[in-house]
């Protein structure tokens, strides 16, 4: 337990020296919700109450999406960089090692997030600690899913990695858009919402929002949002544990 | 084989890299189409027609998706640069027998190139897709696009201008990332790409609104709609200004990425 714990706050350490970064990235999205999200929500009006709300939650979905995709880019570049038979040769098991994996991407997804919910449910007056907390569990699990996929992905990676850039980036631009992360499902042409209920992000983003007291008339059913959720992060973590197992010998470096 | 002939060889080779980088092109294609078809439609739900927006949104949204592909396409110069300058593989530039203005030269054309190819690409589609979904193209409009080509070209320099510089002044690690995810993200949201000048000027600061209105991708945008899209003549004054605020900023990039290859060429490193 120790070694994971060692090996997490390793990654975690250079994570934190990455403060660029992330002030970066809490001014981008103060820009965004300042002036998209602001104008957005004038036009919308109609159709949406409140939907600077809807979509700050939905950006900072997004934002655990990036996370989640930095994550298995890690993992990825460690790889073939030939920096992987380095950590596989440590006294840690491989599951310790996907451990490890893990609690760097939750730090990261936190270290993101956490500010901009704070500030936006200040701004909307809607700021308690449970409505925070329960929020977090929602984005926390879906980060864990989102991990799991993109590391499970990663065996793509382990043939090519311009494959892997390619699928993923593809995958990240359909699996946004065809979300409810912009828009809530209602709203989406019939030749579209199919496409969407196969998007997990549709299900963590309609949780955040449910938990934080957003119109339920415009969001999925929470309790169908949180199994599926919480089915795709012990699902996908599952399998990516089985990858890091097995598969995740004899991979090239570049 | 004149300086000129080996400009234009340069050029191509870069061009023809930026086509062939796969996972690059899979970002673009996907990110450009999903924005113009499932983003536009569902927002085309959400946002009623009215005199600013148009008759539909969809409509008023695509010439801003041809504009942000030609500007994510032209950008993508800088990720060269920064590459180049990272790997060392501009000290092998600098012993081709080109002088280093041509040099700089051909990267910024090239930029140019793959943001004005890319983004015909992007305006064959959103044509197809305006026959599609039953909006009305005017016969003028295909006449007044292709009009419009040496203008977008420009538009493109002045970006891929704009890229150069931030790799150029990128000395540490990834911090070009940084500066290229702040450059795109603060001149799309502060642009009329997704909403019109008047609610712009109706909700936000004058300061935002001024900015906004003189953003190259917002007047392309608005010449695109009002001329490609709209069939309406093209005004010589947003011509006008779209070369007075792309030239410079090509300008501007041309001259970072010189003085870095001077200082190269002159000290062994940046």
């Amino acid at each position: 337990m120790n070694r994971v714990l060692t090996l997490a706050a390793y990654n975690v350490r250079m994570l934190l020296s990455l403060r660029t970064w992330f002030i970066l990235a809490w001014a981008l999205f103060g820009l965004q919700i300042a002036i998209y999200g602001s104008l957005m929500s004038k036009l919308v009006s109609t159709a949406v109450p409140n939907y600077l709300f809807y979509y700050a939650i939905g950006l900072m979905v997004i934002t655990v999406f990036d996370s989640g995709a930095e994550v298995g880019r890690h993992f990825v570049e460690h790889a073939h960089e030939g920096e992987l038979p380095y950590f596989l040769s440590l006294p840690v098991s491989r599951g310790g090692f996907l451990a490890a994996q893990a609690i760097y991407g939750v730090v990261n997804t936190m270290i993101k997030v956490l500010p901009p919910l704070i500030g936006v449910l200040w701004f909307v007056g809607d700021l308690t600690v449970q409505g925070a907390v329960f929020a977090m569990i929602s984005m926390f699990l879906l980060g864990l899913g989102i991990t799991g996929i993109m590391v499970s992905m990663s065996f793509i990676a382990f043939k090519s990695v311009d494959l892997y850039s390619a699928f993923l980036a593809g995958l990240s631009a359909l699996i946004v858009r065809f979300s409810t992360v912009f828009y809530p499902l209602i709203f989406m042409p019939s030749f579209y919402s199919p496409i969407s209920v196969f998007s997990p992000l549709t299900y963590g983003a309609d949780l955040t929002r449910w938990v934080l007291g957003f119109d339920p008339s415009f969001l999925l059913n929470p309790i169908l949002a949180a199994a599926v959720v919480t089915g795709v992060a012990v699902g996908t973590l599952s399998l990516s544990a089985k990858i890091v197992d097995k598969v995740i010998e004899g991979v090239k470096a570049a | 084989m004149s300086q000129f002939s080996r400009l234009v060889r340069i050029a191509r080779t870069d061009f023809s890299y930026f086509f062939r980088t796969k996972w690059l092109m899979a970002v673009l294609i996907s990110l450009s189409l999903s924005d113009m078809l499932v983003v536009g439609l569902v927002y085309t739900r959400l946002i009623p027609a009215s005199k600013a927006i148009g008759s539909s949104y969809f409509q008023f949204l695509v010439p801003g998706i041809v504009v942000v592909g030609l500007f994510s396409a032209a950008t993508d110069t800088g990720r060269r640069i920064w590459l180049a300058l990272r790997e060392g593989v501009v000290q092998y530039y600098l012993t081709l027998p080109i002088r280093t203005r041509g040099l700089v030269g051909a990267y910024i054309i090239s930029g140019g190139l793959g943001g004005v190819v890319y983004s015909g690409a992007l305006l064959i589609i959103a044509y197809l897709s305006f026959m599609l979904f039953g909006a009305p193209i005017p016969v003028q409009g295909a006449l007044y696009a292709l009009t419009l080509i040496p203008f977008l070209f420009v538009l493109s320099t002045g970006i891929a201008g704009l890229a150069a510089f931030f790799a150029s002044v990128s000395r540490r690690g990834e911090i070009y990332w940084v500066y290229a995810q702040a450059l795109q993200v603060s001149m799309v949201t502060i642009s009329t790409v997704f909403y019109p000048a008047q609610t712009i000027a109706q909700y936000l600061p004058a300061p935002v609104a001024t900015i906004a209105q003189y953003n190259p991708l917002s007047l392309a945008a608005g010449v695109l709609r009002n001329s490609a899209f709209g069939g309406n003549a093209l005004e010589t004054g947003a011509l006008a200004n779209l070369l007075a605020t792309s030239l410079p900023l090509a300008a501007i990039g041309a001259l970072a990425y010189w003085i870095i290859l001077r200082t190269i060429r002159l000290k062994g490193k940046p």
